[in-house]
Formats: C-alpha cells, structure tokens, sequence
C-alpha cells in the first residue's frame, strides 16, 4: 500500500501538463525572463484567454516553474498580480520549448478593441 | 448613453468575478483576486466581460472540485473549506432542505400503497437472496396456530413446495369439508402427488360433472412416465387409463377450475391476515392448467380428429362428424368456462382445429353454406390469425407500458435504497466532524457529506414520488381484485408484475443478473444502460474516496 500512496504522490508532483497553450506562456516568459508580467498582458501576448492563461499560470505556480507578487497600485485600485519564471522554472522551459517542435502558431490577440 | 452602459457592463464584470471569488476554495481566492485586479486594465466593457466570464468559470471550477476534493488545499486548508463554508447559513439551509426532503420521503411509508410499492421494486432482490415465499410461509404457520381453514387453503393453493401444499391442503379440508375444492387446485398445480389418486375420487363424488377432475388423472399418468427425471414408455394399461380419462374430459358438460373460490378466499384471508402482496396473491391467483394438460387435450383431439377422417374417408361421415363435434364441443366448454389465459387459448385453438375438419367435410360433401359456416368459424377461432377471443380483463396499458412501469419501479426502489444509504453514512460523516476533537479527516469531509446529505435527500425525495406514481393505478387494481372482486384489470397488474420479477432489462427468462450475463446472448439496451450507470458510479465512488484517502502534495505556493 505504502509503495502504490508513493507512486501516486510521485504522479502527482510531475512536471505540468505542456499543451501548446502551456509552451506559448512558457515562450513569453522565456523571452524576457528578469521581467515580472501582468496576466492581462500575457493574454494578449499570446491570445488566450483568462479562462485558459489562469489555469496554466496556476499549474507552473503549483509546480513552482513560475513566482508570483503582488504590486501596489493608485489607491482605490487593486493591487496586481505579476509572474516571472524561477531559475527552475526558466531552465525547465528551456528545455521543454526545445523539445517541443517549431510551432508556427500565430493567434490574433485576445481581450484587445477593434 | 454608451458611457453609461459601458459602466453596468464593467459593473456587471465585476460582481460576476467577486461572485465567482466568494464561492471559491481559499487556495484558488488569490488567483480570483487577481484575475480582479487585472479586470480594471482589460480596454473595452464587452472585453471585460468575456475576462470575468472566463475567471469566474475557473473559480466555479474550483469551487466544485472542492466539494469532492477537498484535500487538495493542503496547508492551507480550512476547516469546512468549499462552498458550503462561504457560509453557515448556506450549510445549514442544506442540511435543513436535505432533511425536509429526506424525512417527506419517509412520510411516504405511512401510505400503504407505497409498502407495497417498494414490497414489490425489492422483489427481484429479495429472490435473487433465495428467501421465496417466506411471508407465505410464516403466514402458513399462523394459520396453523389458529386453525384457520381458510387461511391454511389460501397458503395451500400458493405454496411453491408441493409436499407441504398437499399436508396444509389436507388439514385445511380437515378443519373445514366445504373446502374440499382445494384439493383441485393443488392436485391441478401437482397432479405428480401420491396424494392425487384419492383426491380426485373424493372430488369426483362431488361434483361429478366437471373435466378438470378427468384432466388432472391424465396429467398424473402422464407424469408417472418421467419418474426420476427418465421418460419410460407407457404401458398398455397406462395407455388405456390415460385414453379413458381424456374420453371422461372430452364427454363431461362442465369445467370448473375453482378460481372463482380462489379469489373468494383472497377476499377473506388477506385482510385477515394483512398480507397485502401482489406477488403471492395476484400473480399466483391464476396460475393455470399445467401446460401439459393443453398437450393432453390436444394430443387426444388430434387423435379423434385423426380417427374421424379416417372414418370419413372408409365412408362413415356421420361417425366422422361425431368425432369433430365432440372436439368441437369440448373447445367451446373449456374457452367459454375457463377463466385464464391458457385456458381460453386451448379452447380456442381446439376449436379452429375441429371446425377446419368439419368445413373440410362439409366441402366434400358439397354442403356450400356449412362449408361457409364452418370456414368462418375456423378463421375466427384461429390462434394465429382469429379475432381476439376475448379474454376477461382487456390490458390498460399494454405489455410495452407495463415492461416500462416494472423497469421504473424496480430501479425508484433500488435507488431510494441507495440513497438512503448515502443520507445515513453521510449524516454521520457529518455528526463525527461535528464534535469537538474530531479528527481532521472527519473536518475535510463535511463539504462533500453536506454535498451529498443534500443531494440524496433530493434523490430520496424523487424515487420515492417515482416510485408512488407509477406503482398507484397497480395498486387500484389489487385492491379491486381483492376487496371487490373486480378483474377486468388483473391482467394488467399480472403482466406488471411479470416483469418485475426480472432486473430491469433483462429477458423475463433471466431471473438473476448473473443469469443475463451468462446465458442472455441479447440482453436489451436498458441492461447495458443500468450497467454502465452503475459502473460509472461506482467507479466515481472510488475515485472520490481514493483522492480523499490519500490526499494531494501541497505546493508551495507564493502568493
């Protein structure tokens, strides 16, 4: 029993499920990996939407490919959320996005006017 | 004016996100907060929208999982996490809803149309554990006790054993001559009995006149060829008793099987005794000749009808008339006395069978109008193609209704069964979390028992509305039958009960699923519908409580 809990919680801790979805965030923030990022942004970066790009985020969270802060705005304004990918994170993206083959994948960008 | 909706859209944007926010698990609120945080830069109102639509289907998401996973909040996990910790008010209008629904659903058991309802959806049940007639029999004993003619005849004409049917025939005779009647019914239903022989003397003594007593002689001859399981032929003096008795069947002018006196006795003893089931009363109340005794009656009119032609054909027509007459005439005595199914259709079709040789006979001789006569009478009495004899009891609903009002009456009886299982396991889930030092995973399974205290209480509440429903009109029907004796709808309630002696969708032959699965080469599409559900909820089951059992790795999370 104890050997099948183990297994189990190894499958578990496994690394995030990479859609293409998941490779498109992990290309944004690849791209610019000092940089702490706005979900908003990120969604027109790479045209999905918060119901796609908010579970992604929250699986390399979980998985602590990626950190995230809250910054402070203008009084009476939320604060935000932003995210970059930890030194962990980044290194394992390398290498998942160079194991993914070359996607051409070009999406109009979401969430944007006109 | 375009601002203005701009601002209800954003508005609207809003209160949908902190909505979805509110019910969310606390390990996901941040994510809301911050899907929130990014609404106030998304550009344009409608963008908004679609933003909050997309977050607050993230949040729901969460929030339902919660309900069955709640271990996944690892450390941050707080006590009664989910949606039903957003507030105590919400718990406890679920509690409370549940068990408005749960105990309506109880209420329904002081309407003794629903005890015999669910009596009778746990029947296949209650035979596949081999405990048959089991009430009947219990109800024999207390008969016994009271030395109550009457109720030891009415378990006498029903009992499945045939030894002990024949001792309570016995001692109900005993106790009471005028029930002699009952040996009958037994010995009809038994003819193998030792007990046979001296039965039908007495009964021959008293009435004299009717067949079934000549027919039960030569089903009891018949029988004694297969003693042991092994056929042996029959011998001379077999042959010729056997011959004899059909010939006292053939010749007598009345056939009475007792069925009238067996329902007269539903009427006494079953209020007497409360033993208000359909299964043993009505479904057996009419349990017809063996079929062996049609096969008698027809083996022996074929060999008159056999004998006639041959008569006619050595020139002796009017002895070959005599020989269809007498087929003829016994047809008409059994269809227009008889009170079953099976009955009616030996007469009918020994009828068809003779009136086809009399129009063979009528056209040789070139008599044109009997020819006509005999021909539409053939046609009209043909088992196949004749009009409807007209059995007493017309169907109500037909057999497709009755398949379907059987299969929903089994599963509502199933299911109120489950679902009180779930309440009652789920409510103490509940009572153990309740109390002060109960162990955390008693805290982490309250969501998911308050869940599903909700949920099948809701459940209990609709089978059993179900179940009352449907089975209400069969229960008009068997206490019409008994109390008034009124039976032009038993068929209805028999045929009903026909089927819900089987699971739903399998072949009436099939009594056990096992049986389906083994011997069934089509079982319908119901059965794999029913088994496929359960599998699915079962499977579902064990997945939720595997995930409880073991949990989730907490991740370290930052926010």
């Amino acid at each position: 029993m104890t050997s099948y809990i183990y297994i189990y919680r190894l499958f578990a801790v496994k690394t995030p499920r990479m859609s293409p979805e998941t490779l498109l965030v992990l290309e944004r923030l690849v791209e610019r990996p000092t940089d702490w990022r706005y979900g908003y942004d990120l969604s027109r970066e790479t045209g999905l939407k918060s119901g796609t790009l908010y579970p992604i985020l929250m699986r390399l969270e979980k998985h602590t490919w990626l950190e995230a802060r809250w910054v402070a705005t203008e009084d009476g304004v939320p604060p935000r959320h932003t995210y970059r990918l930890t030194p962990n994170g980044l290194e394992l993206a390398k290498t998942q996005l160079d194991e993914a083959r070359p996607r051409s994948m070009v999406r109009q960008p979401a969430f944007c006017n006109g | 004016m375009r601002m203005m909706l701009e601002t209800h859209l954003r508005q609207a944007a809003t209160v949908l996100l902190e909505s979805a926010i509110r019910i969310s698990p606390p390990d996901t609120r941040d994510w809301g907060r911050a899907m929130m945080g990014e609404l106030n830069y998304v550009e344009g109102p409608w963008t908004a929208v679609m933003w909050a639509l997309g977050g607050a289907s993230v949040l729901t998401k969460h929030a339902l999982a919660s309900l069955f996973i709640p271990g996944r909040h690892g450390e941050g996990f707080v006590p009664d996490g989910g949606l039903f910790a957003k507030s105590a008010s919400l718990r406890k209008a679920a509690l409370a809803i549940g068990g408005a629904c749960a105990l309506a659903a109880l209420l329904f058991f002081a309407a003794p149309p629903f005890r015999q309802a669910f009596r009778v959806a746990l029947k296949p049940w209650h035979m596949a554990s081999g405990n048959i007639q089991s009430g009947l029999k219990a109800l024999a004993k207390r008969a016994e006790v009271r030395h109550d003619a009457e109720g030891l005849a009415f378990c006498a004409v029903r009992l499945q054993d045939p030894r002990e049917s024949a001792r309570l025939a016995e001692e109900a005779v005993r106790l009471d001559p005028n029930l002699l009647w009952v040996y009958a019914v037994v010995g009809m239903r038994n003819p193998g009995l030792s007990e046979t022989g001296p039965w039908v003397e007495k009964l021959q003594r008293w009435d004299p006149q009717n067949a079934l007593f000549h027919l039960i002689t030569a089903e009891s001859i018949e029988q004694a060829h297969f003693r042991r399981g092994v056929w042996s032929p029959p011998t001379k003096e077999q042959e010729r008793a056997w011959q004899s008795a059909m010939v006292g069947a053939f010749q007598s002018p009345k056939f009475d099987d007792y069925l009238d006196r067996v329902a007269e006795l539903n009427r006494k003893v079953v209020p007497r005794y409360g033993f208000y089931d359909p299964y043993e009363v009505q479904s057996r109340e009419e349990i017809d000749l063996p079929v062996s005794a049609f096969e008698n009656s027809e083996r022996f009119a074929k060999s008159l009808l056999h004998s006639g032609a041959a008569l006619e054909a050595s020139g002796d027509r009017k002895g070959a008339r005599d020989k269809y007459w007498t087929v003829a005439r016994y047809g008409q005595l059994i269809d227009s006395q008889g009170r079953t199914y099976l009955e009616h259709g030996m007469g009918t079709t020994l009828q068809a069978m003779a009136y086809s040789q009399l129009r063979a006979s009528s056209e040789k001789g070139g008599n044109q109008s009997e020819t006509a006569l005999f021909g539409y009478l053939a046609a009209k009495f043909d088992p196949v193609e004749g009009e409807h004899p007209g059995f007493p009891g017309e169907l109500a609903f037909g057999l497709d209704i009755s398949r379907r009002n059987a299969a929903v009456v089994e599963i509502s009886g199933l299911m109120i069964l489950i679902f009180c299982g779930l309440v009652v396991v789920a409510t103490s889930i509940l009572i153990a979390g309740s109390r002060r030092g109960a162990r955390p995973a008693a805290q982490r399974a309250k969501p998911l028992a308050t869940m599903v205290v909700l949920t099948s209480a809701v459940g209990l509440l609709f089978s059993s509305v179900t179940l009352y429903l449907t089975y209400r009109p069969y229960w008009y029907f068997f206490q019409s039958a008994i109390l008034n004796g009124e039976r032009t709808q038993t068929r209805d309630l028999r045929i009903f009960l026909m089927y819900t002696q089987t699971l739903p969708g399998i072949p009436p032959r099939h009594y056990m699923l096992l049986d389906a699965l083994l011997y069934s080469r089509s079982p319908s599409f119901l059965f794999y519908f029913w088994t496929g559900v359960t599998l699915l909820g079962v499977s579902g089951l064990a997945l939720i409580l595997l995930r409880h059992l073991l949990g989730r790795p907490h991740a370290n999370a930052t926010l």
